[in-house]
C-alpha cells in the first residue's frame, strides 16, 4: 500500500469514525443505532481481498473500541474475524451485480453483531445476549446495506482501485 | 501454486491479527485496564475538538435524523427544563426518605446524604455510544474535580457512575448497564438489597429480598449508603412495577423503573463523593 493510499484510508477512517460519532449516534431506531465502523472492512474485503479487509477490520475495530466503554480490542478480535470472513467466502470482482456489496453488508453486519455479543458473553458480559439483539442485528444490518454501494467507490478511491483492476490488482500491497 | 500460497499467507494474517486482538483483551481485562484507559484518555483528548467542531456541521442532519425541524433549539430548552424537573422530583424524593431516617432515630447522623454534598454539572457529549453497553460522556473531566466512581445523578434520581475520567470528559455507566450493581434500602424499616442492570432501556432487576418482606408496587428504592458502599445513601434509584416470588426461589423477583429518566440527560449532576477505596 502506497503512502498516499494509506493517508486516504486514514482519511476515511477518521470521517467513517466522525459520521459514527454524530449522525450515527442520533439515529436511534427500537433502541438501537447504526454502526458504521463496520461496513468497511466488509467492503475492504469485497474489493481489495480478505486480507486488506481483516487488517482495516482490525484498525478500525481499536479505533471503535477507543471510545466505548466495552472489553477494548472485542471490536477489533469481530472486525478482523468479519473482513478476513467476507475476503474468502465471497467472489467478487467489477462484474458482480449491484446487489451483492449490500447483500453480503447485511449478512456480514449481523453476523458481527451476533459473533460480538456472543464473545462479550464469554468474556462476562452475560447482558450482551439478553439485550434486544434483534433490533441491533436489523438496525446495523441494514444501515450498513444502504452504506454498502457509496462505500464501494470511496474505498476504491481510498486504496487506489480503479474500477477495472478490481480486487485482483490489490493482491499482496498491503 | 501461487494462489494457495497467497491463502495460506492470508490465513496467517488472519490468524496474528485475531491473537494480537485476543492478546490486547486479556491484558486490559486482567489488570492491565490502565493502559485502556490512558489510551481512551488521549484518544478523546485529541479527538474530542475534532468530534465537537464536527458535529457543529452536522446537527442539523442530526437534528433532522431525530425527527423535528428547527428541533436543536426546541430540544435544549425542553432538556433544560427536564433538568429542572428531574431536581424538583429528586428532591422531593429525597425529603421523604429524610424524613423516614429521621423518625427512625437511627444512628445515621453520620452518612453524609446528596444536599451537602458538593456537584458538577455537566453536559452530555456522547449518549450509548455502543449498541452493547449503556454509557454516556460528559463534558467535565478530572481538571473539574470529577474522578472514578463518582455517582452522577439528574432527572429524578441516580444515572449511574464514572467509570473513566479523562482531563476535560469522563465516562459514566449508566444504573441500566450490565455491569451497574447498585446496593439499595427500602421499606420503613430500611431493607437492604441490590438493584442491577439489564441493559439500556430495560428495567432493573432487585435481588437478595427475602419471600415476605413488605414491598408494593410504586415503592421507592434508595442507595443505601452502608459503610464501603459504592454511592452516598438517600438517593432514589427506582420504583417497583412489578414483583412476585416464584415458586421455590429463595427471594422476590423485583422489576424497578429507574428515577431519572434516562433518555433525557443532556445534564446532569456528578456527586463529588469518592467511594471509599
Amino acid at each position: 500500500m502506497t503512502g498516499a493510499a494509506l493517508a486516504r484510508t486514514a482519511l476515511v477512517l477518521l470521517g467513517a469514525l466522525l459520521l459514527q460519532l454524530t449522525v450515527g449516534l442520533s439515529i436511534v431506531i427500537g433502541g438501537a443505532h447504526p454502526d458504521v465502523l463496520l461496513v468497511l472492512p466488509i467492503v475492504t474485503a469485497l474489493v481489495a481481498g480478505p486480507t486488506e479487509g481483516a487488517v482495516m477490520g482490525f484498525v478500525a475495530g481499536l479505533v471503535a473500541d477507543l471510545f466505548v466503554p466495552a472489553p477494548f480490542g472485542l471490536s477489533a478480535l469481530v472486525g478482523c474475524l468479519v473482513g478476513g470472513a467476507v475476503g474468502f467466502v465471497v467472489p467478487y470482482s467489477d462484474r458482480s451485480p449491484w446487489w451483492v456489496p449490500p447483500v453480503v453488508a447485511l449478512a456480514a453486519s449481523a453476523g458481527a453483531v451476533m459473533l460480538y455479543a456472543v464473545l462479550g458473553a464469554v468474556l462476562g458480559d452475560e447482558q450482551f445476549l439478553k439485550l434486544n439483539l434483534g433490533a441491533i442485528v436489523a438496525v446495523v444490518a441494514v444501515t450498513n446495506a444502504l452504506l454498502a454501494v457509496p462505500a464501494l467507490s470511496v474505498l476504491r478511491w481510498s486504496l487506489g482501485l480503479s474500477g477495472a483492476e478490481g480486487r485482483r490488482a490489490a493482491g499482496g500491497r498491503w | 501454486m501461487a494462489k494457495p500460497r497467497r491463502s495460506r499467507r492470508t490465513l496467517t494474517t488472519i490468524v496474528v491479527l485475531a491473537l494480537v486482538s485476543i492478546s490486547i483483551i486479556t491484558i486490559s481485562e486482567r489488570g492491565g485496564s490502565r493502559i485502556a484507559s490512558g489510551l481512551r484518555s488521549v484518544a478523546n483528548q485529541v479527538f474530542s475538538p475534532i468530534r465537537s467542531g464536527f458535529d457543529d456541521v452536522t446537527r442539523p442532519i442530526s437534528n433532522f435524523f431525530a425527527g423535528a425541524v428547527n428541533y436543536g433549539s426546541v430540544a435544549q430548552q425542553n432538556a433544560e427544563l427536564r433538568h429542572t424537573l428531574g431536581q424538583l422530583r429528586q428532591q422531593q424524593a429525597e425529603h421523604a426518605y429524610q424524613e423516614r431516617q429521621l423518625r427512625q432515630l437511627t444512628a445515621l447522623l453520620h452518612i453524609k446524604f446528596l444536599d451537602s454534598l458538593p456537584t458538577v454539572t455537566a453536559q452530555t457529549e456522547l449518549y450509548n455510544v455502543s449498541n452493547f453497553v449503556a454509557s454516556i460522556q460528559i463534558d467535565k473531566g478530572t481538571a473539574d474535580g470529577v474522578g472514578l466512581g463518582m455517582p452522577v445523578v439528574g432527572s429524578g434520581g441516580l444515572v449511574g457512575q464514572v467509570v473513566e475520567a479523562f482531563h476535560h470528559s469522563a465516562v459514566v455507566r449508566l444504573i441500566t448497564d450490565g455491569r451497574s450493581k447498585v446496593g439499595v434500602a427500602f421499606g420503613a424499616t430500611q431493607q437492604l438489597a441490590t438493584a442491577q442492570g439489564q441493559g439500556a432501556g430495560r428495567p432493573l432487576a432487585a435481588s437478595f429480598i427475602a419471600p415476605g418482606t413488605p414491598l408494593h408496587t410504586g415503592q421507592v428504592m434508595f442507595t443505601n449508603g452502608l459503610a464501603d458502599a459504592e454511592f452516598p445513601g438517600g438517593i432514589p434509584v427506582g420504583r417497583v412495577t412489578a414483583f412476585g416470588t416464584p415458586p421455590g426461589a429463595g427471594q422476590i423477583s423485583v422489576t424497578l423503573r429507574p428515577m431519572a429518566d434516562l433518555g433525557q440527560l443532556t445534564y446532569v449532576d456528578v456527586v463529588l463523593w469518592e467511594p471509599a477505596p
